[in-house]
This record gives C-alpha cells, structure tokens and sequence, in this order.
C-alpha cells in the first residue's frame, strides 16, 4: 500500500460536510488509501451515542435533499468504511473535555482513541490534510 | 465455473453501490463474480474506477433501462 494517506480533520455539525467527510473517508479507505479523521467542534455532536439519525445532523437545503432521498447516514458510511478498509477514528481531546464527555459517551464500534492535535498534525505531514 | 452473486443496489446513492459490492467481494472466492445492479450513475464510472486501482477484473458493463448492471471477477 504506498498511497498517501488522507486526513480528513472535521468540525462542522452540517450533514453536507459530515456526508462528504464520510464519503471521502470511505473512498479512500477502501480504494487501498489509509485514512485518519480527526471529529472535533460541532461535529462530534454527530457522534453522540443514543441520537437517531434525525437528531444527528443540522444542515442547509441539501441536507434536506439527503434525508428525503435516503443517502446513506454519514455516521453509518464511516463505519463500513472502518470495516472495509484503513481508517483511524479520533475524537478531539479537548472538544470531548469541553463537554465533559467520555469516549463512551460517542457511539461504539468507531473510534479509536482522544487524541490531540499535536500528534494528528504530525501525522498528517505524512499526506494530504482536508478540512470540512 | 466461477460463482456470481448479484447485489441489487439500485435506489442507493453513491458511494452505496460501490461500498456493498466490497463488501460482498471480501466474502467470496478468488476468481468468484459480483454483479452489482445500481441505479446511481456515479458509480457506473465510479465502480471500474475502483476495480482497475484495486486490481480485480471489469468483466463487464451493461445497460439497461435505468440501471446498470457492473459484473466484477476478484483477482486476489
């Protein structure tokens, strides 16, 4: 596997941006790419373990679009991803200190640890870095 | 005579498609066949794309009315 890796570093709670991290992420993963996406802001609330696909995402007209038309949940699509391919899930340290969460407060199966940023940008000098 | 096995994907928007016909593929047999039907048109592109970077075979692409159907051998 000699591709570089993509980091995918998301912040934002809108569905458009947490569908096209997701879809990027599962892409990459499984087209022989390894992957790191580093949740943090208003995105981890998308994360938060118990919320129904409704109550996980705000969003623009075409989140709308998305949620009528059945597009697969961003939440789940990074979760095939993972099974399917290399993919690391980190949840930021501070955005869960913020809210006084745990790693079990954000939904099983996905992440992999806390970590900071410190670690994730020394990483991502490796390849290429999106933010959404 | 290799195995096919048929996933019918279509009302699935992308990366749908192309995520159920891995996942299919990591079950079977070196040398087995998936054909995929979708109605998504991103992933009648976005499905060779894959198989050529991965390195499985395209055996073939069909067209039908609304959908393809993408029929994929594993090479490894």
């Amino acid at each position: 596997m000699n591709a570089k890796p993509l980091f995918v570093l998301i912040c934002s709670g809108e569905r458009e941006k947490l569908q096209m991290a997701a879809m990027m992420a599962s892409v990459a993963a499984v087209s022989d790419r390894p992957v790191e996406i580093f949740v943090s802001m208003n995105a981890i609330y998308a994360f938060e373990k118990g919320k129904t696909a409704d109550e996980r995402y705000r969003g623009g007209v075409f989140a709308d679009m998305l949620r009528d038309k059945n597009a697969p949940d961003p939440v789940e699509l990074l979760g095939q991803g993972k099974m399917l391919g290399d993919m690391k899930v980190y949840a930021c340290s501070m955005a869960l200190d913020v809210l006084g969460w745990e790693m079990s407060n954000l939904v099983d199966d996905l992440f992999d640890a806390p970590l900071g940023l410190t670690k994730y940008l020394s990483d991502a000098e490796e390849g290429d870095l999106v933010t959404l | 005579m290799a195995d096919r096995q048929t996933i019918d994907a279509r009302g699935a928007f992308c990366p749908g498609p192309l995520m159920e016909m891995i996942a299919a593929l990591k079950l079977v047999a070196v040398g087995d066949e998936i054909e995929v039907l979708s109605s998504d048109k991103g992933s009648s592109a976005d499905i060779p794309e894959w198989v050529a970077k991965v390195g499985h075979e395209m055996v073939g692409i069909t067209d039908h009315e609304g959908h393809w159907s993408l029929v994929v051998r594993k090479l490894k």
